[in-house]
């Protein structure tokens, strides 16, 4: 039969991967949106960076850098006591790694979407742009913030190649339910793969289905 | 008194433009900024409300300096009370009437005024309607409404009422009259339309090439310069003799007028010929521009 | 004239004698990713007596498995356990049960600068162990292998919770390799290895404490319908004394 444990886990790693990300991205994006230097240029590369680089590879480079053996790693080590092979931690960084342009890219295309005269506005209507930030450009691309929130999750959910190279399959801890796929079908097993799938694809159905409802009812309010 | 001096190199479709322009404005007045597209109007306007860097050059706007190169003042767009209407309006489309108005208004700002200027404006039914709801021109009195609440300095309108329609377009400048004498704001209006600079500003700055080429009333720049006294520019149509004269059809303005002139006048006239058109007593003279 | 033509059709037979001559028999052999290194000289060594073109495809050993039973074309599959080249003979995708060609060996390994492996384990309780890499003992022997040996010296209770799990025997000597595993269990393969054969320190672990890590491999019917005489004289050679001496060599036990 199969465990609830790695179903649990997996869900709490996208949820927690979406959260974090939703944080991350917003002001990211708006750094990018803003007046093009080479920098930002740069940035956007590296943002896109993991949709082009295989999961294994940003996995066996994370391997890496927290071993510690080597410079990032030995530091965590000696000052934090802090592994992050094999942890939950290590899971939720290479997660945030692999998803960053699932947020990143929806958001980023919805503020440069909107008309820069909105941003001027409200500039020129004494709001800083902080507040410009939250009263007026993101309420204003919402179906885009729930796009990058959807395509997180899912994405998350379905992660593979970075948690095999880093998790060590540790029951309750890094055994996320696509491993436990992988595994089960290793051994033989196709029974319990294909309930785990089973019970993945259900939850994954559910939850977007939810999400693209709800975000049906803010379109409808939004442009006539 | 409103001054400004400043230089900025512009790059518009048509190459480089230096842009350089000295002006001072009287507080309270309603003055106009016309000149081909590409002249550098929009740029001004941002400028002037901090929206634009310069290159160098002064901006003080009652006592209050905005911008100093020389001094390395350069006071963000947060911090100048300017009210700005863009051209696309440029409406918070997440609020309604109401709140785009009120998010003008700081915290300890009296919520009073937004009823007024809903009444100026003549939106007092309008209040709770997303803005989407709303047609042209009663947009454009929401940006109007929402760039004037907070009283600011200097009220910049930038072409606001070129994409509203003749009726409503009468009826807005009405509004924006209104607007202007109740607050007595410092007011610069970008226009191309002849007709509404005459009739609302007192001033106006005549860019061309990024250079100020006239700043006089308006009524002297656009006073037509023709010889003949009390004639006006028109466009040939037709031409038909009737009885012993000659009848015209003639395009004045937004009008066709028709007038008797003489064999002589008409016939060597084409439709669409830009002629003069003057009268001594019931006589009227055509020739060509 | 004629010569001309002559001197035209020389070079052309003898070119076409040469490629026939060239055109040796061919098989194709699947093999389990940590067997590849002893693989090499296996290889080498048939080659060189047999004349027939040996071509190679390395993966994981379940991963060949599921290819050959959708039908790979696939001569013979040198496994690194027994239970999938009992599967593929379950399945009827070989003609003859499978058989053991060697026994696997257990080692702990560590990367770690000043730590001393002893024999009796008791090191592995200390705090400045925090992670012990063994293979997941779901699918791969060694694993099962690893934790038998643990539950025997009566230590797996007190050290569960600091196993990591490689999916295989190469991932966890990646876990290893990198540092991130302060010591773990592979296979005496892979610390022979040209790769890692310098790499930190290793013990070997006595082989009556742990089951026996059995590595089969199976003759498949692709290989008899297709290649027949090759396939077998090739599947044949890995039971050799020869191929005996090279298991040796690469850490293999008899």
């Amino acid at each position: 039969m199969i465990e609830t444990a790695p179903i649990f886990l997996t869900l709490e790693l996208a949820s927690l991967t979406t959260v974090i990300l939703f944080f991350l991205a917003i002001p990211l994006a708006r750094w990018i949106s803003h007046k093009k230097n080479i920098f930002k240029t740069i940035a956007e590369v590296i943002v896109s960076l993991p949709l082009v680089l295989p999961p294994t590879v940003i996995g066996f480079y994370l391997l890496l850098a927290f071993s510690p053996s080597n410079s990032f790693g030995k530091f965590l080590d000696h000052y934090f006591d802090i592994r992050l092979a094999f942890s939950f931690g290590g899971l939720l960084i290479g997660s945030v790694i692999y998803s960053l342009p699932f947020m990143v890219h929806p958001v980023l295309s919805g503020l440069t979407s909107l008309p820069a005269s909105l941003e001027d506005a409200s500039y020129s209507l004494g709001k800083t742009k902080t507040q410009t930030l939250f009263k007026v450009l993101l309420p204003n691309i919402k179906p885009s913030l729930l796009t990058g929130i959807v395509l997180t999750f899912a994405h998350t959910i379905g992660e593979f190649g970075v948690v095999l190279m880093i998790g060590g399959n540790i029951p309750g801890r890094t055994n996320v339910a696509s491993i436990a796929v992988y595994d089960e079908v290793e051994a033989l097993n196709y029974h319990n793969a294909n309930v785990y799938a089973a019970v993945l694809v259900g939850i994954s159905v559910t939850i977007l289905f939810l999400l693209y409802l709800s975000n049906r009812k803010l379109q409808e309010v939004k442009i006539l | 008194m409103t001054h400004f001096s400043l230089q900025k190199k512009l790059h518009s479709a048509e190459g480089p433009l230096s842009l350089d322009v000295n002006c001072d404005i009287e507080d309270g007045a309603f003055i106009s900024l016309y000149g081909p597209s590409g002249a550098g109007k929009t740029s001004l306007l941002r400028m002037l409300a901090g929206l634009m860097p310069p290159d160098s050059g002064m901006i003080k706007v009652k006592d209050e300096i905005w911008f100093d190169s020389e001094k390395k003042i350069n006071i963000i767009p947060q911090q100048r009370l300017t009210g700005f209407v863009f051209q696309d309006y440029a409406l918070f489309p997440n609020m309604n009437v109401e709140q785009n108005i009120l998010y003008a208004l700081g915290k300890n700002d009296s919520k009073k005024i937004i009823d007024e200027l809903l009444d100026v404006t003549g939106l007092g039914g309008l209040r709770d309607k997303r803005i989407q709801m709303l047609s042209g021109g009663q947009q454009q009195r929401v940006a109007l409404a929402r760039a004037v609440a907070r009283k600011p300095k200097l009220l910049l309108l930038d072409e606001p009422l070129s994409a509203i329609d003749n009726e409503m377009r009468a009826n807005l400048q009405q509004t924006l009259l209104s607007i202007h004498a109740q607050y007595n704001v410092t007011a610069i209006i970008v226009s191309h339309d002849i007709n509404e600079i005459v009739k609302l500003t007192s001033k106006t700055i005549h860019l061309q090439n990024g250079v100020v080429r006239q700043y006089q009333p308006p009524t002297e720049i656009f006073l037509n310069q023709f010889d003949e006294p009390g004639s006006m520019k028109g466009v040939f149509l037709s031409a038909e003799k009737a009885a012993n004269e000659y009848e015209a059809l003639i395009l004045t303005g937004e009008q066709v007028i028709k007038i008797s002139c003489s064999e002589n006048d008409a016939k060597d006239l084409q439709k669409g010929d830009e002629i003069v058109l003057s009268f001594k007593g019931a006589t009227a003279f055509l020739r060509k521009l | 004239m004629k010569n001309r033509l002559v001197s035209l059709l020389i070079p052309f037979f003898l070119f076409h004698s040469a490629t026939s001559f060239a055109q040796k028999q061919k098989i194709t052999v699947a093999v389990a990713a940590n067997m590849q290194y002893a693989f090499k000289e296996l290889r080498n060594e048939f080659e060189k007596k047999y004349h027939i073109q040996v071509d190679v495809v390395i993966g994981a050993s379940g991963n060949l498995t599921r290819q050959i039973m959708q039908g790979a074309p696939f001569d013979v599959f040198i496994s690194a356990d027994t239970k999938y080249p009992e599967n593929i003979y379950q399945e009827g995708f070989s003609a003859e049960k499978p058989k053991v060609y060697a026994r696997g060996a257990l080692v702990l390994w560590t990367i770690k600068p000043g730590l001393q492996l002893q024999k009796d384990l008791h090191f592995l309780l200390s705090g400045n162990i925090k992670s012990i890499a063994i293979a997941n003992p779901k699918i791969a022997p060694y694993g099962s292998a690893a934790v038998a040996f643990l539950k025997k010296m009566g230590m797996y209770d007190k050290l569960k919770n600091k196993l990591v799990y490689g999916e295989s025997i190469s991932q966890t000597s990646q876990f290893i390799a990198t540092g991130n595993a302060d010591v773990g269990f592979t296979a005496k393969a892979v610390v022979l290895s040209d790769q890692m054969k310098n790499k930190g320190r290793w013990i070997e672990l006595n082989s009556d404490e742990y089951p026996p890590i059995l590595q089969a491999a199976v003759l498949l019917k692709y290989g008899v319908e297709n290649h027949s005489s090759a396939a077998r004289e090739f599947y044949e050679f890995l039971f050799s004394e020869n191929a005996k001496d090279i298991y040796k060599k690469y850490g293999y036990i008899n």
